[in-house]
This record gives structure tokens, C-alpha cells and sequence, in this order.
């Protein structure tokens, strides 16, 4: 099967708005196999938009950008994470990755400071944590869609999603 | 401020599979489609091509260094622009039509000559002008076939592929949102059915 964009776009929103709530509903921690609990914050920017031709989006700026008003209300009127900047902690280590859903570009990366010593060994480094950083995002997102294919497991979580999007906004 | 240093943009891609010997072959295609400059002397108004990671001015690729360590073949893409601005242009030739007039102590050029002295202006132009530089970060893990471009425009993201394609003869395709699935393991019957999936609605009053 082909990426198809426009078709398949939902399922970025939808990742990226599930991390939130996987989040916040759980002290900033997500839960992923094999690399097991990640903590993930929403910084800076946050930019939600509804779906369909005609495109409503919201783009919050602030130091918490999830917790704000503006950010709670877009989700009660229907809209989902389009875009945002997520702040990765895998035990000692920091990333920060602008993450576009639909499209999945990687903006603005900031990987945790070098060890190594000179230029060849500072490359090296820097291409593990390009790695390591990928594989975090890539493990999120695998597990979001093993939960959303598998409708057992799924419908707790949109009935929990559907009732903490009321709750936030209230 | 790139794959190596500082903050980084980048998109991602994934190549299809690596010939035998593809270290030689590789080097071999770098250098075909090595960057040559812009002669401005010509109408060529855009240049791209290969060059070395380390070296904007250097295109000359050798199997030995192609990879480091961690078996990542890093280069860049350059492409160089030199287009003189048409509102330059026409400000430049309006004066030289203005002088030569003076000069033919005439009231105005014929449309012959206008043409022509345009040609001139703008070649005169082009050869006292900078070509406009762009330099593309490329990583690409030849063991896994994942490659990264340090750039988030669709414009540099096409000039990226056609050049990948045309030079390597490999295909290379956008790691998306169901690509990823696949390059993160999941068996495509399984991918195919996510056909089968409507978005949801998170915002339902609750029942």
C-alpha cells in the first residue's frame, strides 16, 4: 500500500493528540515497549487543526502549551494535534523534536550534549542520538497504532480520550 | 547548525536495496553527478550536483572516505542559482538605453537594438554577480537504507530525489506515516488493514 497522504493524515492527528492524553493521564509518562516509560512534555508551540477540506487551526505558544485555555478548548470543538514540540526524557537524556503529524518532519531537533572527543567520534555520536531520537518517536507512534488497529484494546482508550477531552476543557 | 552540529530540520527517506560493490559504484555515481559551477558567461541559470560533507568546493568522491565508522555515507547537495532579478535588469538596461541614446544623439533605441543591448546588460550582469548557494546535509545509513535530508521544502525535498534517483539509479521513497510501519516492521497485511480505519471523534459529549 502506498503513503497516501489526504487519506491517511488522521492517523498523524490522532497519534499526536493520544500522546497528549497518554501523558498528562499518566504523570508525563508513556509506556513503550522495550525502551519502557518516556516521559513526554509539550513545549513551546502547539498547533491543533481541525480535519476536512477547510482547515481551522489554533497555534498556541507558551511555555506549556498543552495547558493552556486555548489548546483545551480547540480539543472540545474537535480539533487534534497537527503539530507540536515534544520534550523526550529516556532516563539521563533530553531531546527536543518539532514533529509535523501529517508529514512527520522532524523540525528543530536538539539532541543531548557530546561525550566523544574529536570530530570523527562527535559525528559518529551525533548520528546514534539521530537514531535514538527516531527510534523513541517511532516506537510512540508503532504503539499508538497497534492500540488503534486492535479495536479490544482501542475502545477503552477512545472512551477515556473522548472523557478527558471533556474533562480538560471544562 | 546541521546533522553534525547544533539544532537540525530534516525529512526522511528510505532507499531500495544496495548493490553488490555499491561502495565503487556509489563513488562512481557521486562523481558523474558531481557539482560543477555556473559559467556566467552562459544562460545556465541553475547548477546542482554533489558535493563533499566537509568541503562546499570540493566534488571529488573516492571509495576509502565514502563511509565512516558507523556506516553512514555523508555528502551534500549543492545548488547553485544565478538569476539576475528581472526589476535589476530592467533598471540596468533603461540606463544603458539612456546612454547609448545619448551617446547616438537619438530619441529612443530601436526594438532590435533594445533586445539586444538587454542580452549584453544582463550578461554584463551575470558575470559581476554571485551565484545564490544552497547546501543540503545528506545522511544516509547504507545499512538500513534510511536516509536523512537536512531540509523540510518540498521544492529542495523533489530537486533531492530526481538528483538521488538519477545519480544512484536507486529508488527512494518518503518515510511516511505508513511507510514508517513498514520500516518499523509491521507486516503489510496488517498495514493493509489500517485501510480499513475511520478518524475518530474525541470530542463526543460522553453517553
Amino acid at each position: 500500500m502506498q503513503d497516501s497522504r489526504d487519506r491517511f493524515a488522521f492517523l498523524g492527528r490522532e497519534f499526536l493528540t493520544w500522546l497528549w492524553f497518554a501523558s498528562e493521564t499518566n504523570n508525563g509518562f508513556v509506556a513503550v515497549p522495550e525502551l519502557g516509560n518516556v516521559r513526554v512534555e509539550f513545549g513551546q508551540r502547539l498547533t491543533l487543526e481541525s480535519a476536512g477540506n477547510v482547515r481551522e487551526g489554533s497555534t498556541v505558544s507558551a511555555d506549556a502549551p498543552s495547558q493552556t485555555e486555548e489548546a483545551r478548548t480547540a480539543l472540545r470543538v474537535g480539533k487534534k494535534v497537527a503539530r507540536a514540540r515534544l520534550l523526550l526524557d529516556l532516563g539521563e537524556r533530553h531531546f527536543e523534536v518539532g514533529l509535523d503529524a501529517e508529514t512527520l518532519t522532524y523540525a528543530g531537533v536538539k539532541l543531548p550534549a557530546l561525550m566523544a572527543g574529536d570530530d570523527a567520534m562527535k559525528t559518529e555520536e551525533r548520528l546514534r542520538l539521530l537514531d535514538e531520537v527516531e527510534n523513541v518517536v517511532d516506537s510512540l507512534y508503532l504503539t499508538f497504532v497497534n492500540l488503534r488497529r486492535d479495536e479490544a484494546q482501542w475502545e477503552p482508550v477512545r472512551e477515556a480520550l473522548r472523557a478527558w477531552v471533556q474533562e480538560v476543557a471544562a | 547548525m546541521g546533522i553534525v552540529a547544533g539544532t537540525v530540520s530534516y525529512l526522511r527517506f528510505v532507499s531500495g536495496d544496495l548493490p553488490e560493490g555499491f561502495e565503487v559504484r556509489f563513488c562512481d555515481a557521486l562523481n558523474n553527478h558531481a557539482f560543477h559551477e555556473i559559467d556566467p558567461s552562459t544562460d545556465v541559470e541553475i547548477q546542482r550536483g554533489w558535493v563533499r560533507f566537509d568541503d562546499a568546493f570540493e566534488a571529488n568522491f573516492e571509495p576509502p572516505t565514502l563511509l565512516d565508522a558507523g556506516g553512514h555515507m555523508l555528502f551534500r547537495l549543492r545548488i547553485d542559482t544565478l538569476r539576475i532579478p528581472n526589476v535589476t535588469l530592467k533598471a540596468w538596461t533603461t540606463r544603458e538605453e539612456r546612454e547609448r541614446c545619448v551617446k547616438l544623439n537619438r530619441d529612443k533605441l530601436s526594438k532590435k537594438e533594445r533586445d539586444q543591448l538587454k542580452l549584453d546588460v544582463k550578461k554584463k550582469l551575470r558575470l559581476r554577480s554571485l551565484p545564490k548557494m544552497q547546501l543540503v546535509e545528506i545522511d544516509w545509513n547504507v545499512s538500513t537504507g534510511e536516509v536523512r535530508l537536512a531540509a523540510t521544502s518540498k521544492a529542495i525535498a523533489a530537486q533531492f530525489i530526481d538528483a538521488f534517483e538519477k545519480s544512484f539509479e536507486i529508488k527512494l521513497d518518503p518515510v511516511g506515516l505508513l511507510k514508517l510501519l513498514a520500516l518499523r516492521g509491521m507486516k503489510e497485511d496488517d498495514i493493509d488493514a489500517l485501510a480499513r480505519l475511520e478518524p475518530e471523534r474525541f470530542h463526543l459529549i460522553r453517553r
